[in-house]
């Protein structure tokens, strides 16, 4: 049971980055004068990144479980874990300006995002109650840290207070459920949990402590009715912590909801398929809608990335391998539309002072042809026109729903999807067709032109490596479901 | 028997002191009843056998964590008749949620609901090795990661409230250490009659420089 | 049948009062004794006399003072709350009593052989604050409350090294029972192969009980005598008597972690008829002694130096010295075998 070099490798990249975040602290502590060492830090994140992707992709192939199967090593979890090292290196790769972004110019945000990025992937490798909590914690601490940054700015540190107590609130959720479904299957062990399910009828108790473990997962994908948080915390952050929270979290919240429903409940899907369809339809409903109002263009990217929850939700629904794959390329068409438009938000600056209004847009074409087609390409993947990323990823996730046979739901999805091609084409409209006598700041930064340009390489090379990507997220998707025990 | 009655004592006087933790008016006595509750239930824990976890319980909560708070609490000036209005309102939410964990409790001593988990064997070991065994152990991947979230919050709560101010002298205290006898005294020899003002500044001067390069910068 | 259990119960009780009588009752006479020491000690040191007159050397001047302060009015500032103010210093002296029902006097000669108790001591040193700062609390004063939160403050900042430096120990003995740990010294003393613990730990003693250097809670020059200001006659005398059964009891603890406990220094002829109560309260006499020399001698700390020593000094090396101990128990193969119990 002690410490063995089997229970190393499986979570080598993690303990890599672990470590790494161990020096980063006596870094960022005696680096020296604070902006130069804010740079020093998130380079250094940056190259350690790097190396827990190649320790990943290097990482043994076979799936297996470490720490007393408290930690999962699959297919699953390296396609996701790949999918959060990836969004988190762009995050982070955007906050470093060449300038220093005063807002965040601090040793410890790099810091800080390395330990939440530490606490995603043991998210995505969560195979028990404990190490699911733990994870979540570990992921969640440093992100209310980082959206109340600005400490001199009002709306940050309201952010940060209002992400830290719905945080709170949802964790509390999430262990009184946890205790409940303990208490009756006697096990904190995913496995565990599924061997005692399928033998048996299932008290309401169980029902009731998995609901609310569903409802507090709920709150960190921001999935309607608990997205409350995600507006004010989204507007309120400062934008490079805001691109953090677009990107990378949410792929590790679904990844553990996927586990959780999938891996520990997967014996009775027909019960939490129902709270999946209502989170689903609700969120749907709540992003289309709540984002046509909006004036903020950070406000309207919280609402947008409701409703992709509310899409991804869908295909979870279906409680089938290919609604799990679905959900997989919905993640990953996610990750690269939020990198690349943050990219661009990123840039929205006049005279060096952050503009994020929708009308700041006005006249982009004129000013930033080159921003402009970015932008375009990244609304477009949004509203889920062909052939661009966003469209195989709601096309696979709706496609599942239907084969499970939750018709109604793929359809109020496609309806909800026509309803938020508006918001998404009004930016289109503004770049286009109106012109504006305040341009924005001229320069781009070489990282921002990086990560707009893989970013909409990806989208519109998508239906290029389809193949590929269908394969992995099949081959996750059976491991998911039981492969790999 | 004995171990009946002190339970009994130990509980009662948890139970009363845990009620006023929540209707004295004094919040200072609030939290002196608090640390009260604590030690009873310190004293529980050693009649069910479990003196590490009694002694756990005083060390930290009642030596550290009640400490905090019962500095915060003198040094605040707490509105009192605010909190009693707060109260009345949600004293019925209270009592709803005090109710669900009654029927919980209930439901777990007498139904069968809960019958999944069943206490562990106990083990002829001492409850020092025993916690030993399962904390570094058993969950060994679990206190690692729970020792990175307190890093975590200790970095959080350092980076969010750490204000550098600018023109803060500090005494650092290897540089005091390392100046030698000539680099800090000098002797100037002042012609009686004379008052400090009428040295020449350079003397003055030399001397001030030489201080602060001691250390207080 | 019951005649006979309430018969045991009673012999029970009635043999564990006479063991906390037997404990106390020199307790007391010790701590008169330890202030003529000091005022003796300290007088010699800076070519004084002290206190020679009341009976043979002095030697009758605690009972003079103890029956002065017994003589004296009982004075409850106005503003006071009272239950507290009483109550804090009934606390402070009886915490300083209580935490000698674990401390081996010799081999078996303990109250209560419990399995945890270094916890039970550390629990309870770590309750002393709260007299502190009820007191200061209560006597509705600046001054007592400025001393009382600055007294806190420093209590609980050296209490974390302390902890440390305990858990050094108790890697090399492998039990939290007190008898274990001095049995564990038979061979060496842990003040030699731990002596920069034994050292943090003297220090954090010194602060832990509010002694000089780290006296200034109660510095005269700034706080008049900090968190016991308002108070006078009995109640007084209970904070005083509370604050040197401390200084025993923590050179007690000194002794037992690190000086061999009952043990004599060497086993051999004549060192080894002496009984073992006799040795251990001969090391509590030279702690002592420290104590009261470090105090003749050094200047009073400044609250920011205090602090520094104590979380930026003493947390760190204690931390480093944990991991130099384990790793070092660990690679020579000489981690104790855990005992039964």
């Amino acid at each position: 049971m002690a410490f063995q070099m089997t229970d190393i490798i499986p979570a080598l990249p993690e303990i890599f980055l672990a470590g790494l975040a161990l020096v980063l602290v006596l870094v960022a502590a005696f680096g020296g004068e604070e902006a130069g060492n804010a740079r020093r830090v998130t380079r250094l994140s940056l190259v350690g990144i790097a190396i827990a992707v190649f320790l990943l992709v290097q990482g043994d192939a076979m799936p297996s479980l470490a720490f007393g199967g408290m930690f999962a090593a699959d297919s699953f979890a390296f396609y996701m874990k790949a999918l959060v090292l990836v969004g988190t290196f762009a995050a982070l790769l955007l906050s470093l300006r060449p300038e220093g972004n005063d807002d965040i110019n601090k040793p410890e945000f790099a810091l800080l995002v390395m330990l939440a990025l530490v606490g995603m992937m043991l998210m995505i490798s969560a195979d028990d109650l404990l190490a699911l909590y733990m994870g979540i914690e570990l992921q969640s601490l440093p992100l209310y840290v980082v959206a109340a940054m600005r400490t001199n700015s009002l709306r940050s540190s309201e952010a940060g207070l209002k992400y830290f107590l719905l945080g709170a609130l949802s964790s509390g959720m999430l262990l009184y459920g946890a205790s409940l479904v303990y208490g009756i299957c006697g096990t904190t062990d995913f496995a565990g949990i599924a061997a005692s399910l399928s033998s048996g009828d299932l008290p309401v108790a169980f029902i009731v402590g998995m609901v609310f473990m569903v409802s507090g997962l709920a709150f960190k994908v921001s999935a309607a009715p608990f997205h409350m948080w995600t507006p004010d915390v989204y507007e309120g952050s400062p934008t490079p912590v805001t691109t953090l929270f677009a990107i990378a979290p949410k792929v590790a919240a679904m990844a553990l909801l996927m586990r959780l429903t999938y891996g520990a409940f997967g014996q009775i899907a027909d019960q939490w398929s129902q709270v999946l369809v209502a989170l689903s339809i609700a969120s749907m409903a709540v992003g289309a809608l709540g984002a046509i109002m909006q004036t903020d263009i950070k406000r309207m990217m919280a609402y947008s990335s409701i409703a992709h929850m509310g899409y991804a939700l869908a295909g979870l629904a279906a409680g089938t391998p290919a609604g799990a794959a679905g959900v997989m390329i919905y993640m990953t068409g996610y990750v690269f539309m939020g990198a690349g438009t943050f990219a661009i938000i990123l840039l929205m600056r006049r005279d060096g002072q952050a503009a994020t209004k929708i009308v700041d847009l006005k006249g982009l074409s004129r000013t930033h042809p080159l921003l402009a087609i970015g932008l375009l390409v990244m609304m477009f993947s949004m509203a889920g026109i062909p052939p661009l990323a966003g469209f195989f990823g709601k096309w696979y996730v709706f496609l599942a729903a239907v084969q499970a046979g939750l018709v109604p739901l793929a359809v109020i999805g496609v309806v909800m999807s026509v309803v938020g091609a508006f918001y998404y084409l009004r930016i289109i409209r503004l770049m286009y067709f109106e012109d504006t006598d305040a341009p924005l700041d001229a320069e781009i930064p070489a990282v921002n032109k990086l990560v707009l340009g893989v970013s909409m390489a990806v989208i519109l090379l998508f239906f290029a490596g389809l193949g590929g990507v269908l394969t992995a997220t099949d081959t996750a998707a059976i491991a998911l479901m039981g492969g790999a025990r | 028997m004995i171990e009946a009655l002190f339970f009994y004592l130990f509980a009662g006087i948890m139970l009363a002191s845990g009620l006023m933790v929540v209707v004295s008016r004094n919040p200072v006595y609030s939290v002196l009843f608090l640390i009260l509750a604590f030690f009873n239930a310190a004293g529980l824990f050693v009649l069910i056998g479990a003196e590490f976890l009694a002694m756990l319980l005083v060390v930290v909560y009642v030596g550290a964590v009640a400490v905090l708070f019962l500095f915060v609490v003198m040094m605040l000036d707490i509105n009192f008749s605010e909190m009693r209005a707060g109260f009345q309102k949600y004293l019925p939410l209270g009592l709803i949620v005090g109710g669900i964990l009654v029927f919980e409790l209930v439901a777990a001593m007498y139904g069968d609901v809960f019958k999944g988990a069943t206490l562990p064997e106990a083990m002829d070991i001492s409850n020092t090795r025993a916690l030993g065994n399962v904390i570094y152990t058993k969950y060994m991947y679990l206190f690692q990661v729970a020792g990175l979230i307190l890093l975590v919050a200790m970095i959080g709560a350092i980076s969010l409230t750490m204000r550098k101010r600018e023109g803060v002298r500090r005494q650092s205290v290897a540089a005091q250490n390392l100046r030698s006898r000539a680099e800090t005294v000098e002797v100037v020899s002042v012609p009686s009659g004379s008052s400090p003002e009428n040295l020449s500044t350079a003397a003055v001067k030399s001397t001030k420089t030489t201080s602060r390069n001691g250390g207080n910068t | 049948m019951i005649d006979l259990l309430t018969h045991s119960y009673v012999v029970n009780v009635a043999w564990i009062l006479a063991q906390i009588l037997m404990v106390i009752g020199p307790l007391l006479i010790a701590v008169a004794y330890l202030t003529l020491a000091e005022r003796r000690v300290i007088g010699f040191m800076q070519l004084r006399k002290g206190p020679n007159v009341v009976g043979p050397f002095g030697l009758f001047q605690p009972f003079a003072d103890a029956l002065k302060l017994m003589a004296k009015e009982t004075i409850l500032p106005a503003g006071a709350n009272k239950v507290v103010f009483l109550f804090a210093p009934m606390l402070t002296f009886i915490l300083a009593i209580v935490a000698w029902a674990v401390i081996p006097f010799g081999e078996g000669l303990v109250i209560a052989d419990i399995n945890v108790g270094i916890l039970y001591l550390f629990a309870i040193s770590s309750l002393g604050v709260y007299g502190v700062i009820m007191a200061g609390w209560a006597s509705n004063s600046k001054y007592a409350f400025l001393g009382a939160l600055r007294s806190a403050a420093q209590m609980v900042s050296y209490e974390v090294s302390m902890g440390l430096v305990i858990i050094n120990v108790l890697l090399c003995v492998g039990s939290l029972n007190l008898s274990a740990i001095v049995e564990a010294q038979r061979d060496m003393w842990f003040a030699l192969p731990l002596l920069p613990m034994f050292v943090v730990f003297f220090i954090s003693t010194l602060a832990e009980t509010n002694r000089a250097p780290f006296d200034l809670p109660e510095g005269e020059s700034e706080l008049v005598a900090g968190y016991f200001v308002e108070y006078s006659s009995m109640s007084f005398a209970l904070f005083f008597l509370g604050e040197y059964a401390n200084m025993i009891l923590m050179s007690s603890m000194t002794v037992v972690l690190f000086m061999g406990g009952w043990l004599p220094p060497f086993d051999i002829f004549p060192l080894n008829v002496i009984p073992g109560p006799i040795w251990f309260i001969l090391k509590i006499m030279l702690v002592l002694f420290v104590f009261l020399w470090v105090r003749a001698t050094t200047p009073r700390y400044r609250y920011d130096q205090l602090m520094r020593l104590g979380w930026k000094i003493f947390l760190p090396f204690s931390l480093l010295y944990v991991v130099a101990t384990a790793g070092f128990l660990l690679a020579t193969d000489r981690l104790p075998t855990i005992m039964a119990g």
